[in-house]
Formats: structure tokens, C-alpha cells, sequence
């Protein structure tokens, strides 16, 4: 089993500088350690469970650039809905991430619904999408990264990791600004 | 059995709702929308399949309402024009979905909404739909104008440059 800082750090090393990154509960912070871009978008203090369809009408409006969504377990369960609304608008250029530890992790690990029990590979493939990875071991996802980025998707990518500490995490900045900046990022860019 | 089950028809009857949404989608369309973002009902079916037909503006169905602002917010952060069209039924469960990414986030939207209910208040076994729905736009600090018949095109012009001009959602009524 990985953990979600070994996953991070490889997404990072793959990431390249015109990819938005949107980031959402237990990956928040993690990835803000790693990584200083003007194209991250941390979705904290948003919507419950609403990165990844974020994350659609970015794609959708710039599809020219790869757009990633690390999201939760937690976060999809509770908008299960948007893999297929995906699926029925699909952007190509969609990566979606789900860090999947069965808990609710920034509100100190409670099992999520179905934890142990529930696939979100074959929840994805049922949705339609048509790539769908799954990965439990990080020299597996380093070597298979590469090849994942050069696929048309929307792409799926459920990483199964061990529980973390994450609390949760908090902007010290107003959400409309980071939008704004992203927005004037995405125009000069 | 006490009860009948009837079917709910637009008050105005079809031909009249067809040459209305006809209006609203070439309002639309004069205004730059370039996408419209979520669920048809029984009243907005028609301006979703017009819309549809327009090669210059996407149309992205979602599941479930809360989708649609999430959506719409990411399309603007993209620099895109997006709009949202739901009913107010799908307003009332879409409430965590608007504040945290269109309110928060301070995306200038026009949202068309289509109320539910509106011909039955004051009268007997009023649609609910319709006695909690101007409170809660009221309690979710959402501006709202109705849209007259025969004046569509200046009353959604008039909600989308305020939703412009205080970047924040802006609704528009369909009674």
C-alpha cells in the first residue's frame, strides 16, 4: 500500500507547468508543500464534494491544457453523480484523481460509507468512463504515469492508500481571489 | 380512493411556452452565453433542446444541481460565459454546492430558474416548492427578478449585467 505523500510527490514530478492542479480536503496542503503554481486551484473552504465537476468546467473551457482533480473517497461519495455527468460531456483533457484510504481523513478517519467493501475503479467503469486505472504500489504508478498522461481521456486514477492525519485545511486568502487569479492566469497563459 | 393523480402541464399551454422559450434562447444567445449548465424540468425542456441546436453554445446536463454551479464556476475560472438553468426544487438541494463555489468563489452567473409551484400560492394544497423557494433565495442573499412575459430579453440582460457588474449569481424566475 502507498501512502498519499509518496503519490503526491510522483504527481508532482510528472506535472507540467501548463496542467491545473485542483486539490480538495486531505491533499490541500500536501500538495501546497510541494508544489507553487499559479495554475494550483486549492478548493478549501468550498463545496463539500464538488472538486472534480469544478475541475470539468475547467477542462471543458481550456481544453487545450490538461486539468487534474485530487480528490477523496469521501469527496466523490458524496457527488457519485458527476462521474457520469462526465461521462455525458466527457473532456479529453480530464484527469481525475481519487486518493482512496476508506475515511473520512480531515475529520479524523471515521470509515467512509462502503468502507472495505466498495470499488471505485468499477464505479468509474460503470459510469463510462473509459480509462480507468487502479494502483496500490508506487513503483507501479511511477512507471505507468508516463504512458497515463498521453492518453485521451477523461481519465480515472484510483490510488489506494494507507489512512493519514490530514486536518482539515484552510485558505488565509478569499476564495474569489484565488478564482480570479486562476482565471487571469488561464487568459495571459 | 380519496385522491386523483393528474398530470402537471404548464399553465400557459404549449404553443405559448414554445415561442416564450424561443425568446429566452435568442436572449440568450444576443447576451454571449456560451454554455448552459443543469437539469431540465417539465417548463425549461424546451429551451434545452433549442439550445441544444445551437452550434455555438454547449449545453452540459448534470445529475444533480449542485453539479451545475460547480461546473458553471469552472467554466468562468476557464474564461468561458456559462449559465445555469434548474428548478427550484433542485435549488433547495443544490444550497452547499452554490455557496461554495459560485458565491465563494464570485462567479458573475445568470441562472434561470423555473418556479415550481408559483399559480398554486394563496390557494388551497399550495406547492411547498413554492412557499420556502423566495425565502430561501432571500435567506442565500441571491438577487431575483421575474420574467414577464413578452420582456425577456431586457430582463435577462438587466440580471446579467448585475451578475457582471457584482460578480456574484444573479436569478431570473420563470413563472
Amino acid at each position: 500500500m502507498m501512502t498519499r505523500d509518496e503519490c503526491l510527490d510522483i504527481l508532482h514530478r510528472y506535472r507540467r507547468n501548463d496542467v491545473v492542479v485542483v486539490t480538495t480536503m486531505g491533499c490541500v496542503r500536501p500538495w501546497f508543500a510541494l508544489s507553487n503554481s499559479r495554475l494550483d486551484f486549492p478548493s478549501a473552504g468550498s463545496a463539500m464534494g464538488h472538486a472534480a465537476d469544478f475541475a470539468m468546467g475547467i477542462a471543458l473551457a481550456q481544453p487545450s491544457r490538461q486539468v487534474w482533480a485530487l480528490n477523496g473517497d469521501g469527496s466523490m461519495l458524496m457527488s457519485l453523480g458527476t462521474l457520469v455527468t462526465i461521462s455525458q460531456t466527457p473532456p479529453p483533457n480530464l484527469v481525475l484523481f481519487v486518493f482512496q484510504n476508506d475515511t473520512f481523513e480531515v475529520t479524523g478517519n471515521q470509515p467512509i460509507p462502503g468502507a472495505g467493501s466498495i470499488s471505485m475503479t468499477q464505479i468509474a467503469h460503470g459510469a463510462g468512463f473509459a480509462r480507468v486505472h487502479e494502483f496500490r504500489e508506487k513503483t507501479v504508478l511511477e512507471e505507468k504515469m508516463p504512458l497515463i498522461l498521453k492518453e485521451a481521456g477523461p481519465t480515472f486514477i484510483n490510488l489506494r492508500i494507507e489512512p493519514g492525519r490530514e486536518p482539515p485545511p484552510k485558505l488565509d486568502y478569499p476564495l474569489s481571489q484565488v478564482a480570479a487569479e486562476l482565471r487571469a492566469a488561464l487568459r495571459e497563459e | 380512493m380519496p385522491y386523483h393523480v393528474i398530470a402537471r402541464d404548464f399553465a400557459g399551454g404549449e404553443d405559448a411556452l414554445r415561442e416564450r422559450s424561443g425568446r429566452i434562447v435568442r436572449a440568450l444567445i444576443e447576451l454571449g452565453i456560451t454554455d448552459a449548465v443543469g437539469v431540465p424540468d417539465n417548463v425549461t425542456r424546451i429551451i434545452f433542446n433549442l439550445l441544444d441546436a445551437e452550434p455555438d453554445l454547449q449545453v452540459v446536463p448534470v445529475c444533480r444541481e449542485g453539479e451545475a454551479w460547480a461546473i458553471a464556476s469552472g467554466l468562468w475560472v476557464g474564461g468561458r460565459c456559462p449559465m445555469v438553468i434548474i428548478q427550484n426544487t433542485g435549488f433547495f438541494e443544490s444550497g452547499d454546492g452554490l455557496r461554495g463555489t459560485a458565491i465563494e468563489m464570485g462567479v458573475p452567473l445568470l441562472v434561470l430558474m423555473d418556479y415550481r409551484g408559483h399559480h398554486t400560492l394563496n390557494k388551497p394544497n399550495t406547492d411547498s416548492a413554492a412557499t420556502f423557494f423566495e425565502p430561501t433565495l432571500r435567506a442565500w442573499g441571491l438577487p431575483y427578478r421575474f420574467l414577464d412575459n413578452g420582456e425577456e430579453a431586457p430582463i435577462l440582460g438587466a440580471a446579467f449585467e448585475q451578475a457582471q457588474r457584482t460578480r456574484r449569481p444573479v436569478a431570473v424566475l420563470m413563472t
